[in-house]
């Protein structure tokens, strides 16, 4: 597998790649307060559907990469929806009253927002999303910190694995001692690296007279009226389809 | 691990989100003041960000056998001060939600006030706490890192408590029983974080001692002679 991490993968393959980011928070943004505000039934079902069937469908995002995304929060949810319902009284445990509908409901607004927010991850990469930031007023040099850890991050992640897959050929994993050892030396390998790439980068940028900060020319991506008008529609009857059942 | 999205009422969410937006706007001011002054601390800043997000895909071998991931902040806090990880940590939490689907939006709040205020803060309170009383560099890297480990986890699991407090005995029943599912699990991977750090500042101080010194965690002149 590449260095790469698979939602990214999937986010600049995704048809809806070249939709203007900024329309893609609305939408995204829409669903995760619906999400949040509307009761789990039908509400949570309602945006989670509309979510998977819109990363699924339009954006043709891979069914594969949207169902192993989720299974970390998933691990997360039922964790913690099920200590939630548990009941602790007088040293003895038991269910909560209602634990079964209690646990639902939050299983289900949870999942419903993971699903919003997994469609705004898989549609859009970071590096589009950040000059959106910077719209949204985020100071310039937080955004340019932003977009170095970005594009590092494919760096360090490609190193670590190499470093370790090279750790591993050597038996450095073969024991909890040397396990120790060697993740020590990685991380040690990981930061050395980092600075190093960063110190090479700006000796190669002050060369090239940069002064101000990074200048990247933005890739102009159109806002479409149209997708903009659908998605206030489809939300508008999610809230009232939500609150009225 | 982080809070999932949607997960937390939505009182809550913004409640945290008000709590820990101080911090991170202290810390963004610290960045912006940092570049104006030094525009090449930019790529510094941006290595570090990129260090902390790698650091917690390491995999951390645990005594039990099974393994898990540090937090990172920890390491982040002693190299780059609390105020700057305030920011770094948050960005890396929006990649973390973003780039892995762990964590989310609305609960992005929750945990930076978790993961990238009080981690930080409570590792570096004890990596000055140590170093005052005379400890060295690695036993007050290993504090640092532990207890900013387990102030993340603790602090993760007083927030679900008091979101979903006990029907019969209230927050206390829910933290204890947060604190046991989350903290307490925690512990032995805290130490093995604590550890990790010694052994990852070990190495710095041979490989990367201009870094270190640049930093301040070491005297410019090396006192001692290693062999």
């Amino acid at each position: 597998m590449s260095a790469g991490l698979a939602v990214d993968d999937a986010a600049w393959a995704s048809a809806w790649r070249t939709r203007a980011p900024l329309d893609k928070l609305a939408l995204c943004g829409g669903l995760v307060v619906c999400a949040l505000v509307l009761p789990a039934w039908p509400g949570s079902v309602l945006v989670a559907l509309t979510a998977v069937v819109l990363a699924l469908g339009p954006a043709r995002v891979p069914a594969r990469t949207f169902g192993r995304a989720v299974r970390w929060p998933l691990a997360f949810v039922a964790t913690s929806a099920l200590t939630a319902v548990v009941s602790v009284d007088g040293g003895g445990l038991g269910w909560a009253p209602g634990a079964a509908a209690r646990a639902g409901d939050l299983a289900g607004h949870s999942v419903a927002g993971g699903a919003a927010v997994l469609l705004l991850a898989t549609t859009t990469p970071m590096s589009d999303l950040l000059p959106a930031l910077r719209r949204l007023r985020v100071p310039a040099a937080v955004v340019e910190v932003a977009s170095v850890t970005y594009r590092l991050l494919f760096v360090l992640l490609g190193s670590l694995r190499t470093i370790r897959e090279a750790q591993a050929d050597r038996m450095g994993y073969s024991s909890v001692r040397r396990s120790y050892r060697s993740s020590g030396a990685l991380a040690a390998a990981v930061l050395t690296r980092s600075f190093d790439r960063a110190r090479r980068m700006q000796e190669g940028l002050a060369g090239r007279g940069m002064e101000t900060g990074l200048r990247v020319l933005p890739e102009a991506l159109p806002s479409s009226p149209a997708f903009l008008a659908a998605s206030a529609a489809g939300l508008a009857a999610l809230l009232t389809v939500g609150w009225v059942a | 691990m982080h809070i999932a999205e949607g997960f937390l009422p939505a009182p809550h969410a913004i409640g945290w989100t008000v709590a820990a937006a101080p911090f991170v706007v202290h810390g963004a001011r610290a960045v912006v003041r940092e570049v104006r002054e030094h525009p090449e601390s930019t790529l510094l800043l941006g290595a570090a960000g990129a260090f902390t997000f790698v650091l917690s895909a390491i995999k951390l071998p645990s005594v039990t056998g099974s393994s898990s991931h540090p937090t990172g902040t920890g390491a982040g806090a002693v190299l780059f001060r609390p105020p700057v990880m305030a920011l770094l940590g948050t960005v890396v939490l929006l990649f973390q939600a973003l780039l892995l689907a762990h964590g989310g939006l609305t609960t992005l709040g929750a945990n930076a006030f978790a993961f990238a205020v009080v981690g930080p803060w409570a590792g570096y309170g004890a990596y000055r706490l140590a170093r005052a009383l005379g400890a060295g560099l690695l036993p007050g890297v290993f504090v640092a890192l532990a207890l900013a480990d387990l102030a993340t986890y603790v602090t993760t699991s007083l927030q679900l408590a008091l979101a979903f407090p006990d029907a019969a005995s209230g927050f206390a029943g829910a933290a204890v029983k947060f604190l046991g599912v989350f903290a307490l699990t925690q512990v032995p991977l805290a130490v093995a974080e604590g550890l990790l750090g010694v052994l990852l500042f070990r190495v710095l101080t041979v490989s990367a001692r201009p870094d270190l010194e640049r930093l301040g965690l070491l005297a410019p002149a090396p006192a001692e002679e290693r062999g």
